[in-house]
């Protein structure tokens, strides 16, 4: 899915399209709307479909603009679900930290993984709902043994109270951004022009950004 | 354990009382906009509404009596009154006639009332889950256990016995929710049934059924319509790589009631019930004309928001709907259906298919009592099934 060549005036190095994915009521939506625009709601409509934001951040000195795509969580969904994986360089697997089965389901979202997207995917488990301290059914040690076991990066958070959602985007961003550049973490260099970001064209996501940001939207008002 | 879980968080309290709903008991959000209906009318406007909805019942005759012989005889008339808007107070009662449901449910006594209260269900911890978050900003869902979400979770139930195949899938309480505010749980449940099985159009159940076959076919024929009747529009979302399952997805799952403004989404369900789903077609065709001249200027990401965001002056009925009624699909829907079928190898099932829904109900070995012979009638937009 190569878009669009770079413009003169594009506000980032490289452009990254990652996917939220997990059980239904998991919290993925919350997540993305945290991380995007800094808002919780706790009386959210479930997801039907696909959801869809971005938001640009530093990243090991480079500006990422990131395209999330949040999917609905229920099996029946994965139909039209799974094809939005392809393409995608990273996936954030949640579940809900109070609700067992939904840790236990993990397995199966692996497995649609390896199905739909491509093979080198940076998958980056997530427990949520840790704010829900009482009601506790996942041990953070049992979700971190099995992420290790699984070679996935772990980390949990809580939409509702922030925490560790921007730490969890920046985890699995550096990941993506260490394996497209090829070089470990520590010897990246200054971020190159902005015209020059793109290295990999064939797994990396690139979009053209409007240039003019002041442009109106669809027939506003 | 899980379903006690379920119900612990994220449901919000009773409503304060400080709220303030609009006309369908919505709770306004701040700054909320004209809800396309003036909320002050003059008393000339009253007086026109009076004899409108008095019109409206003539026709209706005593719960119903007149309906279908007046259907017989002047069917333009009827789909002309009906696409200026059902009057709100008859709403519920002219859906179930339309939509066939009220034959289902007067051929189906205590059918619905076994379903709630006797059947287990497979989908009972999902649907509860999703409970809270289906029109959570409508004052009749919004109290936790109360008795919008407890008919919610009834008709949902309910379906998920009856249709076990479809079981519950996310997208069918919003259905569901807005049917229950205007009719009681087992009208709601059986205009459910009469949309999903096919009571007077073609079945929708392949809307929830595994694999979403009815989401895709339709996807696949509004993309084909949107390069026909807007070729320019057409040729933007190719380039900039938009398909309709970005957008329009929630459109065919919810029937619009996801996310359009509320006084929108019940005058696309007049027509809608009435019409068919072309309707729904029409209306997203109707949307991207309207706003063609902007959005074949945005790039990939503008365009995602701006097909997720329409303005206002797009979502006002009286404007949108004509232009809507003004674009015509159904000979194409058909072709495009066909083609989508040689494509695939399947075909789903077509309108009044009898037997399935006979079947659907036997298998539950419920007591059915065939009745009511002559309720179907050549050109009657009743239901041909069932008789």
């Amino acid at each position: 899915m190569a878009r669009r060549g770079l413009g003169p005036a594009e506000e980032y190095d490289y452009l990254f399209k990652v996917v939220l994915i997990g059980d239904s009521g998991v919290g993925k939506s919350n997540l993305l709307s945290r991380f995007t625009r800094n808002e919780f709601f706790l009386d959210s409509k479930s997801t039907i479909g696909v959801e869809f934001a971005t938001r640009t951040l530093k990243v090991e000195g480079r500006t990422i603009k990131v395209q999330i795509w949040d999917t609905a969580g229920q099996e029946r969904y994965r139909a039209i679900t799974s094809a939005y994986y392809r393409g995608a360089l990273g996936a954030l697997l949640v579940y809900d930290v109070t609700k067992a089965t939904t840790f236990e389901n993990v397995n199966r979202w692996l497995k649609e993984l390896r199905d739909h997207a491509d093979s080198n995917i940076v998958v980056m488990l997530i427990g949520n709902k840790t704010d829900l301290k009482h009601l506790r059914a996942v041990a953070t040690e049992d979700a971190q043994s099995f992420a290790e076991k699984e070679g996935l990066s772990f980390i949990e958070t809580s939409a509702l109270e922030a925490t560790n959602v921007e730490k969890a985007f920046q985890m699995i961003l550096s990941e993506i951004y260490r394996i497209i550049s090829k070089k470990p973490l520590s010897s990246s260099e200054p971020a190159p022009g902005p015209t020059g970001g793109i290295k990999e064209g064939k797994t990396i996501e690139v979009s053209a950004t409007n240039v003019d940001n002041t442009k109106k939207q669809c027939c506003s008002t | 354990m899980e379903k006690k879980r379920a119900n612990d968080e994220f449901e919000p309290g009773p409503i304060l009382p400080s709220q303030s709903v609009d006309r369908f008991e919505f709770i306004k959000q701040e700054q909320n906009s004209s809800e396309g209906l003036s909320t002050s009318r003059s008393a000339n406007e009253h007086e026109r509404e009076e004899r409108r909805i008095r019109k409206w019942r003539k026709i209706i005759g005593v719960g119903g009596s007149d309906w279908k012989q007046y259907v017989r005889r002047k069917p333009h008339v009827v789909k002309k009154l009906i696409r200026k808007g059902i009057p709100d107070c008859l709403r519920g009662l002219v859906w179930q006639l339309i939509s066939g449901s009220r034959d289902l449910l007067l051929m189906n006594p205590g059918v619905y009332e076994q379903l709630v209260i006797y059947e287990t269900s497979a989908s009972e911890l999902d649907i509860i889950r999703d409970i809270s978050r289906t029109f959570p900003s409508h004052v009749f869902f919004q109290q936790r256990h109360g008795p919008g979400q407890r008919s919610l979770y009834n008709v949902l139930k309910a379906y998920s016995v009856y249709d076990r195949d479809v079981g519950y899938v996310q997208g069918m309480g919003f259905l569901a929710g807005l049917l229950l505010l205007y009719m009681s749980e087992e009208d709601a449940f059986w205009l459910l049934v009469a949309l999903l099985k096919g009571a007077v159009h073609a079945p929708m159940e392949g809307l929830y059924l595994a694999g979403l076959p009815l989401v895709q076919q339709y996807l696949f024929q509004f993309e084909q319509l949107v390069k026909e009747h807007s070729p320019k529009l057409g040729q933007h979302f190719s380039e900039e790589m938009i398909n309709p399952s970005m957008y329009a997805s929630q459109w065919f799952i919810t029937l619009f009631s996801y996310s359009f403004p509320f006084p929108l989404a019940l005058r696309i369900w007049d027509v809608f019930l009435f019409e068919g789903v072309k309707v729904v077609f029409k209306v997203g065709l109707a949307l991207l004309k309207f706003c063609h001249d902007d959005l074949i200027k945005l790039p990939f990401e503008k365009l995602i928001h701006a097909l997720r965001n329409f303005p206002e002056d797009a979502m006002n009925p009286d404007t949108l709907l004509p232009l809507a009624f003004s674009v015509k699909v159904s000979k194409r829907l058909e072709e495009l259906q066909q083609e989508y079928e040689k494509r695939n190898g399947g075909t789903l099932p077509k309108a009044g298919s009898t037997n399935r829904l006979l079947q659907a109900i036997k298998h539950k070995e419920l007591s059915i009592k065939p009745e009511r012979s002559n309720c179907v009638q050549k050109d009657d937009p009743s239901p041909r099934i069932l008789h």
